[in-house]
């Protein structure tokens, strides 16, 4: 048994190693290091209403791509810096969110997932069409900048507001109530459970995050255009890290991230074309031998509490 | 709090649901049709029938998961048809279902505590005195998911307790569940009544029903065919029809 007292103080050795890491790092493992941080809160947004309540989402790209979109307009052509144009990057995926989450969340399981999907594939669409405001198929630049160690710090604060804030509703009874609906939807409603309203902040919650690191990478890249921030294999990414790594639980997302995209970094660098095999043979794997992933595999094994 | 003895004097001889020729249809197929009862506080009811005279979706009716087609249901003086399930349930209407639905990955406990908004340290209080009630104290961490069928069944049943219900809708109680442990569940529903709180049961054990039950409705193809106190409705000739064909 681990005493929480050392847990949370490797926790913080580990936040205190990355927060100097810029100091003595080189520029790939900055960057490298950055795009950790954005996966953990892509992954761990997902496993908000998808990992909790069991309504996947097979467009969550979408508030991604919508966040790039936003930051990315507000910095270039309205001259915003680019940190409050990350935070209304979110804010805007939450309103799409919003808009779509209300007809969307009472479609049950597949037909749910397809229209999240359709979704991605609409705002794709409409950002092309749009060229006036968002530069159409040529992309959008942003002015010259190189802030990689701030953004590096912008997105670590994400990766770890959206871990804590995944313990927090974990740990509560609103978390309970969001697991219910995955358990069983019908049943949670006799108990006297708005179950709408309950999927719809879930929704809502699982928008921002993404919605911050796409404006957050759309500054970082300098340059974005709708293939690159709507790409369905972003979606199918961030689903296999939770599944890896556990969903529903706090921490699995964090270690599907991490390891995944290590791997990716690994094998891609050496063997290019074994990428696309490695990740459709760890979907396999993991849906066959551990569908509860890592963690959810310790968690029946050693009884490990479910707030890991 | 559960009170161990004492009759709720505001809730006796008060009537706490009246059905008004619910009606409902699904296609060419009229599941209920014209039935109208009324349910008095602090009372047993039975609703038995032969399979597919429409007891379920009558349950299904009064607590929102259908929407009737013609009729009205009035819980406690106003109307709760068309309102949404969680709406229904939180004006104090409980229920089973035939087909058990604990909430598998939450703990025993959990599955308590989930139900509740009240503040935690009296849910928590009142969730363990309730696992006691029907001896599951000692699961009270383990995965719903992981107790056996009878243990469930009565995990479902103080789930329901949880709210504290008004009117408590019992699905096949009976169902799948061993003498001794039938035993507790009806003790436990007696209890209910004489807090005040009204049952309505549907089930098919027919012991369960003449030992427990007050009065009895009877339902063939989705009509109210009878209705009264056991012994009467075991003579009832359109009864026995119903049950045995002519």
């Amino acid at each position: 048994m681990i005493r929480r007292g050392a847990a949370l103080a490797a926790l913080a050795a580990v936040v205190a190693g990355l927060a100097a890491y810029p100091g003595f790092a080189s520029g790939y493992g900055v960057r490298a290091t950055l795009q950790i941080f954005m996966w953990i809160v892509l992954a761990s947004s997902w496993n908000l209403i998808s990992g909790l309540t069991g309504y996947v989402s097979f467009g969550h790209v979408a508030f991604f791509g919508a966040g790039a979109y936003t930051g990315a307009i507000l910095v270039a052509k309205v001259g915003w810096p680019w940190l409050p144009a990350a935070l209304a990057g979110g804010v805007a995926a939450v309103l799409l969110a919003l808009v779509i989450g209300y007809p969307c969340l009472r479609l049950k399981g597949p037909y749910f997932a397809i229209a999240l999907l359709g979704l991605n594939e609409v705002l794709r669409a409409l950002v092309s069409y749009f060229e006036g405001l968002t530069g159409g198929g040529n992309g959008l630049s942003l002015p010259t900048l190189d802030a990689t160690i701030p953004i590096y710090y912008a997105m670590g604060a994400s990766a770890a507001s959206v871990t804590l804030l995944t313990y927090v509703i974990i740990t509560s009874r609103f978390g309970l109530r969001l697991m219910t609906i995955r358990e069983d939807e019908v049943a949670a409603e006799a108990m006297g459970i708005d179950t709408a309203r309950h999927k719809l902040y879930a929704f809502l919650l699982s928008a921002a995050g993404p919605g911050i690191v796409g404006a957050l990478t759309a500054r970082d890249q300098g340059y974005i255009e709708p293939i690159s921030v709507f790409p369905l294999a972003t979606t199918i990414t961030m689903i296999v890290m939770v599944l890896l790594g556990g969903k529903g639980t706090v921490w699995g997302p964090v270690l599907g991230a991490v390891v995944l995209f290590v791997a990716q970094e690994v094998v891609w660098a050496r063997y290019p074309y074994v990428h696309p095999l490695l990740f459709g043979a760890i979907i396999v794997a993991v849906v066959l031998l551990m569908p509860r992933g890592v963690l959810g595999l310790l968690q029946s094994r050693y009884r490990l509490p479910r707030t890991i | 709090m559960l009170t161990v003895n004492g009759i709720r004097d505001d809730l006796m001889a008060t009537t706490v649901l009246e059905i008004e020729r619910l009606t409902k249809r699904f296609g060419g197929v009229t599941a209920v049709d014209g039935v109208s009862l009324r349910l008095e506080a602090g009372r047993i009811y039975g609703l038995i029938g032969p399979n597919g005279s429409g007891k379920t979706t009558l349950f299904n009716c009064i607590t929102g998961v259908e929407r009737r087609d013609e009729g009205r249901v009035v819980f406690g003086g106003g109307r709760i048809d068309g309102f949404k399930p969680w709406e229904i349930a939180q004006k104090g209407i409980g229920r089973t279902f035939q087909l058990i639905r604990v909430f598998p990955e939450l703990s025993a406990l959990e599955n308590l505590l989930v139900v509740t908004r009240d503040n935690l340290a009296a849910a928590r209080e009142r969730a363990l005195e309730l696992l006691r009630f029907v001896k599951l104290e000692e699961l009270r961490d383990e995965y719903a998911g992981n107790l056996s069928y009878g243990q469930q069944k009565l995990l479902e049943f103080v789930r329901v307790l949880m709210r504290e219900p008004t009117l408590i809708l019992l699905d096949e109680p009976a169902a799948g569940v061993n003498r001794t442990l039938l035993n507790d569940l009806l003790d436990a529903v007696r209890h209910l009544r004489n807090q005040g709180r009204t049952v309505l049961l549907v089930e098919h054990d027919m012991k369960v029903v003449m030992g427990l039950c007050e009065t009895v409705f009877v339902l063939d193809h989705g009509e109210k065919i009878a209705e009264g106190a056991p012994g009467v409705i075991q003579t009832d000739e359109r009864v026995i029809e119903a049950y045995f064909g002519r």
